[in-house]
């Protein structure tokens, strides 16, 4: 694999690639953003407010990642069926909501890295994670890149 | 198991195993362990980079499956040396078809399911995700590590499986031939599942499920070859060559050599094959005027045991004529 990788780059050919080109359209453009409201004793994941931006770890990463790319943000509230559909369908690149791994969303949607573990009421580990559109490979490694490199403390 | 037993002789059931066999055996038995423990390597090391790949669900679902010939091989081994018991008057040596049989199934059940599975990913359009994962502080797609875990472990199977096809033939050991066939053609699987990974990484999100229809075609179609040669044997079809590909060329070596005994006028046989060993059932017509007393059946019946190790459990009936209701095919009266 080694002798296969500066071939493909030679090439001009990046590995991965997104197949509906995700992360080509939303660096420099607007990157769409679905939020659903996640906040309790753990941490505030996400918080919505009237009339402000939403607020919390998750969408000031989001922020932190969107200029990365310089990308500006378009947030869509809505529950998490709506949301997910929506990611499906291509209308939105990233949904958070305070996620945990174990998700049942996955048949849906792809999965980022966790960037930050909890522990929950019960004492369960929470391992947190962001949901991408399933197969755009390309986003969802750049998108763990810049999680994986924030110094998170739990 | 151990060597030490290796100055012993070895049984399977009556037939004592001559010093190539035994030897043979052996080294199958060594192989096989070996072929089980790179197994447990590979599962473990394609589990950890499983990811959301269906070709490589379907490559870990191969490597699964292939405990299956070893063990059964290792197992039938074992079973196969007892002797026949009054309650099993013919031996243990079907053990090994049972375990050939038992393989074979789980192939093709697997496969089958492997490949409508992954024929819905490809009709349902699924985009597998495949991200980062973090290595040595890095963060590096996970695909790379797929490519490279696949790539690894291509290649030492074709090894051992050859090393095997040459045992299995010495050894007229069908389940053994089956596992060195599979291993033999492992190296696709492994390819196949690197090439989809490599056609995610560059936006074909088909190619995963395509190497995995591939994969499971494969699968299935060695469920289909094994239960062929699984039951026909079972059924007591002809004894065929260790690779199904032609009839044994024993049952004509026994015909020849019992028809060119001086007091044979005529000499047909017919032979199930046990596992490893034949058993023989052969019809003698005396010549005309030739009167064989008991001593020269059991003679002729030694003499024939010393043709084959395979040959053992064998018995020699004298007929007035060729009974063509035993040996189908046979035309009455002869052609000589």
């Amino acid at each position: 694999m080694l002798a296969v990788a500066p071939l493909l780059a030679g090439c001009g050919v990046s590995m991965p690639a997104d197949p509906n080109g995700t992360l080509q359209e939303i660096t420099g453009g607007t990157l769409q953003v679905g939020v659903t409201a996640a906040a309790g004793e753990e941490g505030d994941w996400v918080q919505l407010q009237p009339g402000a931006e939403p607020a919390g770890i998750e969408p000031d990463l989001v922020r932190g990642f969107a200029a990365s790319r310089e990308a500006t943000v378009e947030w869509t509230g809505g529950t998490e069926h709506e949301l997910v559909d929506d990611l499906e369908h291509g209308e939105l690149d990233l949904v958070i909501g305070g996620f945990g791994a174990d998700t049942p969303w996955t048949k849906h949607a792809g999965m980022t890295l966790p960037y930050m573990e909890t522990k929950d009421e019960r004492g369960k580990t929470v391992k947190h994670v962001m949901l991408t559109p399933l197969g755009e490979n390309a986003f969802l490694l750049a998108l763990d890149k810049y999680l994986q490199a924030q110094e998170l403390q739990s | 198991m151990s060597a030490g037993n290796s100055t012993q002789a070895v049984h399977f059931g009556n037939t004592q195993l001559p010093e190539e066999q035994r030897e043979t055996l052996r080294k199958a038995k060594k192989l096989e362990w070996i072929t089980i423990a790179f197994l447990a390597v590979t599962v473990a090391l394609v589990y950890l980079v499983l990811g959301n790949s269906q070709a490589m669900k379907a490559a870990w679902i191969e490597d699964m499956l292939s405990f299956l010939p070893p063990i059964a091989f290792l197992v039938a081994a074992r079973v196969i040396r007892k002797p026949p018991t009054e309650q099993h008057p013919y031996g243990y040596h079907r053990a090994i078809g049972i375990a050939h049989l038992v393989a074979a199934v789980a192939l093709l059940v697997m496969g089958t399911y492997l490949l409508v599975d992954s024929a819905l990913g490809l009709i349902t359009a699924e985009h597998p995700t495949i991200g980062g994962v973090e290595l040595f502080g890095r963060t590096i797609w996970l695909g790379w590590l797929m490519i490279g875990v696949m790539l690894l472990i291509a290649a030492p199977p074709v090894f051992i499986g050859h090393a095997k096809m040459k045992l299995a033939e010495k050894l007229h050991d069908k389940v053994l031939y089956a596992d060195a066939d599979m291993n033999k053609a492992d190296w696709m699987t492994a390819v196949a599942a690197a090439i989809g990974v490599a056609g995610i990484g560059i936006g074909w999100w088909w190619a995963d499920s395509a190497a995995a229809l591939v994969i499971s075609a494969s699968i299935a179609n060695d469920g289909v070859k094994n239960l062929r040669g699984a039951v026909s044997d079972l059924m007591d079809a002809r004894a065929r060559t260790y690779d199904n590909a032609a009839p044994h060329p024993l049952l004509e070596r026994i015909d020849d050599f019992l028809g060119n005994t001086g007091w044979v006028g005529e000499a047909k046989s017919r032979i199930r094959d046990e596992g490893h060993v034949f058993h023989v059932e052969s019809f003698v017509v005396p010549r005309e005027g030739s009167t064989p007393t008991a001593e020269d059946l059991e003679l002729l019946r030694e003499d024939c045991v010393d043709l084959d190790w395979k040959i053992q459990d064998m018995v020699i009936v004298l007929v007035p004529e060729l009974p063509e209701e035993f040996l189908p095919g046979v035309e009455t009266g002869g052609e000589d």
